[in-house]
């Protein structure tokens, strides 16, 4: 295990410097939009929070954690808050690949098919869309969290928005209940599954789903994406863990344990794959850890595209 | 040796809302936590309840392997929130430790 206090340190830092946790200047995390032709305004505001976009860095800093972790450079990690927010970043997006950059942004990609699909009238502004510091949030690092929350509702308020479609949990969770909450500000905030309409269809197809904490305890929204797979023909299997009663995929431990995250990961990766059927998530974090278990998941954007 | 803070239960109040107090000690939360650890969140609980600060801060890095994953809370059966005083006592410790 890593020290917390050291990983807490380099988080707040890379969040205050630069408004994401990795310290990845925004050009270069965020980049999936450049060959979509989103109109910048419209009912509501399409909002990432970056957590698709950031799912190769996490990726790629766990895997180095991994090879440190209970070793005698752990220690080390202490000094890398001496070390430029920005600095790093650029050198943890240089170290990981090209290819998988751009496989991040496929969700984001599908998502904005659907929507345009179920006609919905949206719009996406780069500028707008931040980190929302869910990390710092649960790793009990309050001050910074809000702090940052702050700047991200101002902007957001400054710019009048009122409606936001949100893809990922962690980021939907943070808009809906705890801006609100920490920084006064309040959003309509939907996540996109919840405003799809696509039509009946008839896959004729079964799969495994995960519900992410997030939106299975704490939002309590997973009858929703049942809903529209239902619509679509694709039947869910039964597992013994879901919706309210979902078990954790390991993920939030990761940055302080990722041997600790990675026990838990197994154990919820043998549960889905039980039933012998494709997995179906809807979180970057989610799926991330159940892939490196070596669990077939996909989003849940990319198997609804494939039957529209 | 670890000492007994009697005000510990209020100070803790400043970084959420603190249920404690509700706790009768009957280990569900413990019995669904992933982590299947060492009589956690059960065992923080009771060392708040008995104001035991420095056992706390002593085991301050166990707090951190909680995944904030909610199933602890979702099951109380006396909604005392284990979930939210493990936050807050992350929120506790991040200002001990931004204060020493």
């Amino acid at each position: 295990m890593f020290s917390p206090k050291d990983i807490i340190d380099v988080l707040a830092q890379n969040v205050r410097q630069t408004m994401s946790p990795f310290g990845i200047p925004r050009f270069m995390v965020n980049t999936w939009h450049k060959d979509q032709n989103l109109p910048d305004d419209g009912e509501y505001l399409l909002y990432t929070g970056l957590m698709y976009q950031f799912a190769p860095y996490i990726e790629k800093s766990t895997h180095y954690l991994e090879s440190f972790e209970d070793t005698a450079k752990a220690r080390y990690l202490k000094y890398a808050r001496y070390v430029p927010g920005y600095l790093s970043g650029a050198g943890l997006a240089l170290m990981t690949r090209a290819r998988k950059k751009s496989e991040a942004g496929q969700p984001l990609k599908n998502v904005v098919r659907l929507l345009r699909q179920s006609r919905v009238n949206f719009g996406y502004r780069p500028d707008l869309d931040h980190y929302s510091g869910i990390l710092l949030y649960d790793m009990g690092d309050q001050k910074s969290f809000i702090a940052h929350a702050r700047k991200v509702a101002q902007k957001l308020q400054r710019a009048k928005i009122n409606k936001i479609i949100t893809i990922d949990p962690h980021t939907t969770y943070a808009l809906k209940e705890l801006f609100p909450k920490y920084t006064g500000a309040h959003f309509k905030v939907v996540p996109y599954f919840d405003l799809l309409n696509l039509g009946p269809q008839n896959a004729d197809l079964e799969v495994t789903l995960h519900d992410p904490c997030f939106f299975g305890r704490y939002l309590k929204v997973s009858d929703i994406p049942r809903k529209v797979l239902a619509g679509l023909g694709i039947r869910e299997t039964r597992i013994r863990n879901s919706k309210d009663f979902t078990s954790c995929c390991g993920g939030p431990a990761e940055s302080v344990s990722p041997k600790l995250s990675s026990r838990i990961m197994d154990i919820r990766a043998k549960e889905l794959a039980e039933p012998g059927k494709p997995i179906v998530s809807m979180c970057p974090i989610c799926l991330g850890n159940l892939k490196k278990a070596g669990a077939d998941a996909r989003d849940l954007s990319s198997l609804l595209v494939q039957h529209i | 040796m670890s000492t007994i803070d009697l005000n510990f239960e209020e100070e803790l109040k400043t970084f959420c809302e603190n249920t404690a107090l509700a706790c009768f000690n009957c280990g569900t939360c413990t019995a669904v936590c992933p982590l299947v650890n060492d009589n956690f969140p059960r065992k923080m609980i009771r060392y708040i309840q008995v104001g035991a600060k420095d056992a706390i801060l002593e085991n301050a890095n166990e707090l951190y392997k909680c995944l904030h994953c909610g199933l602890c809370t979702h099951t109380c059966p006396r909604q005392a929130d284990p979930g939210e005083i493990i936050l807050g006592l992350k929120r506790f410790v991040v200002a001990n430790w931004r204060r020493s």
